[in-house]
């Protein structure tokens, strides 16, 4: 089953499912099997800007008058933002490209694979102004052994998904041995660890990162770092839109409006798919753990932030067709809202793909801080 | 033809909102002092989501969001008789 860059066999898009059907041939958009997915690569077109738009120039002064433990939560949440774009930058291309089976979708996993480069440039363009030299801030990645356990996690269903396919590729379906290990390759077996781990990109995106928002919002509600502010909102609004698109592939599968397979495994994988969710939510309780090891900072400390975790985690569940699993049904960082509001781009749709325009609105938005009576 | 209708959230007492469409659904609501849940306030999040029991809604702008049958995006869509809803 080698892949083929432009499948010769005529197939009718209209029947194909959205992965695991027959690769794309013509990449058309004249009808759609699913057209939510050219909705969204206009969406994510609407939204683009680039970093360098945004002035972060002020941040290298508030980062020197912080202290010591702010600078350790402050650091460490940017490079586990520095992670998750490194992964998400080039793995829904690797991983699902090779299986897609529809022109719109293929599109779609392009588009948003390539708004995670941006994000990525960006965490470059915001430690280069902090530091003369960033150098150690990234070596440290993939040395730091707190980043290097949440690389794990993240990565292993994509590696796994990956591999799987790789097979296939080579060998076609069947037992196949490698250095003595049996894999299953069947398309049912590769369908599932497709399932699962569409599954772990919805728990990275619509949880692991807002945890991380939570982090960034937190200085920008005391009125420091507000350059970085301004360039996590702008990355806030594209994972916004991720998230969206991964609930609309596990809730077409789930509700049989795509490949009818797919929702026999939806059924099969229920419980692993939650459990995947569960255990986001428990390593990024640890996560937190290690954030504050050093101290809190105003307005954030460990048991908040794990209790947005659990809330946020509750509200993504239930997106997926989840009962809501935790404790937490109120917000309990209700400013992070103001930082995820993005219908300032509506206010004037003719201009809403100026992007100066819209990091301008950003910039005028993001000054008022509203932490009050917050103690530590 | 009345110019207000009844909306109730949850069991919560009913509240009155203007009919037109200078407000969605979640800025009449919360003029009303009703709180929902949003983030995006356009469409595409679905943190609005909410399940409509009864009554009429139309959208002002397509949502992107997943709906499933019997679900509302209150950020986007207006009012267009009394509701109940849940969210
Ligand atoms: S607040 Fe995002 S869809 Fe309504
Ligand atoms: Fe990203
Ligand atoms: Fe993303």
């Amino acid at each position: 089953m080698r892949y083929t860059t432009f499948n010769q066999t005529n197939v009718n898009p209209l029947g194909e499912p959205m992965f695991f059907g027959n690769s794309v041939n013509v990449a058309r958009y004249d009808q759609q099997r699913h057209p939510i997915f050219e909705k969204l690569i206009e969406k994510q077109l609407s939204f683009f800007w680039r970093p360098e738009e945004v002035d972060v120039s002020r941040d290298r002064v508030d980062f020197q008058s912080m202290t010591d433990s702010e600078k350790h939560i402050f650091i460490s949440n940017l490079q586990y933002q520095t992670l998750l774009d490194s992964v998400q930058g080039r793995s829904p291309n690797i991983a699902f490209l090779p299986i897609v089976s529809l022109p719109e979708l293929e599109t779609w996993i392009e588009t948003w694979s390539f708004s995670e480069t941006i994000h990525s440039r960006s965490y470059t363009h915001i430690l280069r102004n902090i530091f003369t030299d960033p150098g150690s801030i990234f070596d440290d990645i993939v040395t730091n052994e707190h980043i290097r356990k949440r690389a794990t996690d993240i990565s292993k269903y994509y590696d796994d998904l990956i591999f799987y396919v790789q097979l296939l590729q080579v060998h076609g379906v069947g037992d196949i041995e490698i250095d003595g290990e049996v894999h299953d390759v069947s398309i049912r077996n590769l369908k599932r660890k497709l399932y699962l781990c569409m599954n772990s990109v919805n728990a990275l995106e619509a949880i692991r990162f807002y945890v991380s928002f939570a982090c960034t919002f937190a200085f920008a509600e005391r009125e420091v770092m507000e350059g970085s502010s301004k360039i996590i909102r702008l990355i806030a609004r594209d994972e916004n839109l991720h998230v969206t698109s991964t609930q609309h592939i596990i809730n077409l599968w789930q509700h049989g409006d795509d490949d009818p397979e797919m929702k026999e495994v939806a059924e099969e994988c229920r419980e692993e798919a939650f459990n995947i969710f569960v255990s986001a939510v428990e390593q990024e309780k640890e996560w937190a753990s290690y954030l504050f090891e050093n101290g809190s900072m105003i307005g954030l400390n460990k048991e908040i932030l794990c209790q947005y975790v659990e809330y946020i985690a509750n509200l993504r569940m239930q997106a997926i067709g989840f009962e809501p699993h935790y404790k937490q049904i109120s917000n309990p960082l209700p400013w992070m809202n103001k930082y995820l509001v993005s219908d300032n781009v509506q206010v004037a749709p003719q201009e809403s793909e100026i992007s100066s325009y819209l990091v301008g609105q950003i910039d005028s938005e993001v000054s008022a801080g509203d932490f009050g009576d917050f103690d530590l | 033809m009345s110019s207000t209708y009844k909306v109730q959230v949850n069991k919560l007492p009913v509240v009155e909102i203007a009919t037109g469409q200078s407000k969605t659904l979640l800025q009449a609501l919360e003029a009303a002092g009703v709180v929902l849940e949003y983030h995006c306030r356009t469409g595409f999040c679905g943190a609005c989501r909410s399940t409509l029991k009864s009554g009429a809604v139309d959208y002002l702008n397509e949502p992107l969001a997943y709906i499933r049958p019997g679900e509302i995006l209150p950020c986007v869509c207006i009012a267009k008789s009394d509701l109940v809803i849940d969210h």
